[in-house]
């Protein structure tokens, strides 16, 4: 289970990149079906979450995380 | 004793990047052929050895299946004549005398008959004949990938020349016309001229290679080589451009070289500029190639800007590299190795790294290593081309070769995304 702080910042963070409300975002949201985040914005969130955390993220792990609380637990383990 | 022939690049092959990532030097082109092929008919004969960069060795071995590279062992007591990729064999004579020719510090050509089985790389080569007699080299010389680009009017003219080729061996529709002598045309084997194309020859010749189609509305002006199975599509192709094997060419093309399997399939200009194998460059992709205070252009290289010396001066596209639509390149870009680039209405910066993607206005990881070589194999597939093991070693280890800096413009990008 992520540190709230990681997940609030996960969802601080991808409200920005995606331009929503961050309290329309929850853990078990999907980036893609959920909350409309197209492939290249996936590119954009990747950047956002390293730059956010100061952390560098494999590519392919990174893009198979699909919701928002599994990126904060992904994230979360780097920390 | 004949004269055994050997081709090599020296320790300043990064004056050729982005493109001599995945190629050596004396694979670069000019004119209708190679830089190797040139020193090939200087020499009149064919390579029997070639010295590069260890890790291109695989892929040039495959290319060059007769010839030695970077192992000199079999070429014991013979006479041998060792000349850099950076010589112009158009219109050159390679020494007669055993004398090494230098271009400043730069072994340009050596002719010995001394014990050359040790040599296996360009310092070692280079320890061997500063014992020999010396002279300054003289010929034409290129310092930069760009002089390869500027230098390819002239070499389209002498390659023409030296081919000798001339004629229609194809088919060439009853409305197209030459306008210009026709003795300055050579249309190769199964290559189809269709209606209302004009073939301009009046200020140099045109070479369209076997199995090339060329579309209504296009106009090619001389010196133009058009390679084996390339397809114009309606296309402006203006003086001193080189395309092709296997590319499909658009729009306004003026002054470049493209290297085979590349697409510039619609409207857009590219000027100037110099472009690898695989590329894709999207609808209305354009460059610039004069400033508009028409002073030398510089172009990013190795982290440095080095002035061109001229004022027409385009882009640096390098293999696999795609761009969306509507992409615009500053005078003097520099495109690495399989970068992706997405348009965002303004110029793009002057040089985006290897492997990277710019998106929104900044360098990022994009999809990674992985995603890019998958997608390659892809488009190399729509071709009937299979990317081989050699190819992808190569590719992964450009990417570690390229690694610190690539990472410094992402994380410029994300510092700078973040202040978004």
């Amino acid at each position: 289970m992520a540190n709230k702080d990681v997940l609030d910042r996960v969802i601080k963070v991808t409200a920005r990149v995606l331009n929503l409300d961050p309290g329309e975002i929850r853990p078990e949201h999907s980036f893609s079906f959920d909350l409309g985040a197209e492939s290249v914005q996936s590119v954009e969130l990747i950047a956002a979450f390293e730059e956010e955390f100061g952390i560098e993220m494999d590519e392919d792990a990174a893009l198979a995380v699909e919701r928002v609380g599994a990126a904060a637990d992904f994230i979360g383990k780097q920390l | 004793m004949s004269t055994r022939l050997i081709v090599f690049e020296d320790d300043q092959f990064d004056h050729f990047l982005p493109l001599a990532w995945v190629r050596a030097v004396f694979e670069l082109k000019t004119g209708a052929t190679t830089l190797a092929h040139k020193i090939e008919r200087a020499a009149g004969r064919a390579v029997d050895a070639l010295l590069a960069r260890d890790y291109l060795a695989p892929v040039i071995q495959r290319r060059f299946p007769q010839a030695k590279v970077n192992t000199l062992e079999s070429l014991r007591d013979e006479e041998t004549l060792f000349v850099n990729a950076r010589v112009c064999g158009s219109g050159w004579t390679p020494p007669a005398d055993r004398l090494a020719l230098w271009h400043g510090d730069t072994l340009a050509c050596w002719r010995t008959a001394s014990d050359v089985t040790a040599i296996r790389d360009y310092a070692s080569l280079c320890a061997a004949a500063r014992g020999a007699d010396r002279a300054d080299f003289t010929g034409q010389w290129f310092d930069y990938i760009w002089d390869a680009m500027l230098a390819n009017p002239a070499q389209i003219t002498a390659d023409f020349a030296a081919e000798g080729r001339k004629g229609i061996e194809g088919t060439m529709h009853a409305s197209a016309v030459i306008f210009g002598p026709q003795d300055q045309l050579y249309v190769g084997a199964g290559a189809e001229i269709h209606p209302f194309v004009c073939v301009d020859t009046r200020n140099g010749p045109v070479t369209i290679e076997a199995g090339c189609e060329i579309h209504p509305y296009t106009r090619i002006e001389g010196p133009c080589y058009v390679g084996p199975k390339s397809i114009l599509l309606g296309a402006k192709v203006r003086e001193g451009c080189s395309i092709g094997p296997m590319c499909r060419v658009g729009g306004e093309v003026e002054e470049s070289i493209i290297h085979g399997y590349s697409n510039k399939y619609h409207d857009g200009f590219l000027g100037h500029a110099y472009v690898g194998e695989w590329v894709n460059l999207g609808a209305l992709t354009t460059n610039s190639d004069l400033k508009n205070d028409y002073t030398p252009v510089s172009v990013m290289m190795n982290g440095v800007a080095v002035n061109t010396g001229s004022n027409k001066v385009g882009s640096f596209i390098a293999d696999h590299a795609k761009t969306s639509i509507g992409t615009l390149l500053n005078t003097g870009s520099v495109v690495g190795t399989m970068a992706i680039l997405v348009a965002n209405g303004a110029p793009l910066p002057k040089y985006i790294p290897p492997f990277a993607w710019f998106l929104n206005g900044v360098v990022s990881k994009g999809f990674g290593l992985n995603g890019l070589i998958d997608t390659a194999r892809v488009a190399m597939s729509r071709r009937k081309v299979q990317m081989t093991d050699e190819d992808e070693v190569l590719l992964r280890h450009v990417y570690e070769l390229t690694s610190a800096d690539r990472m410094e413009y992402v994380r410029k990008g994300r510092r700078a995304a973040a202040r978004k």
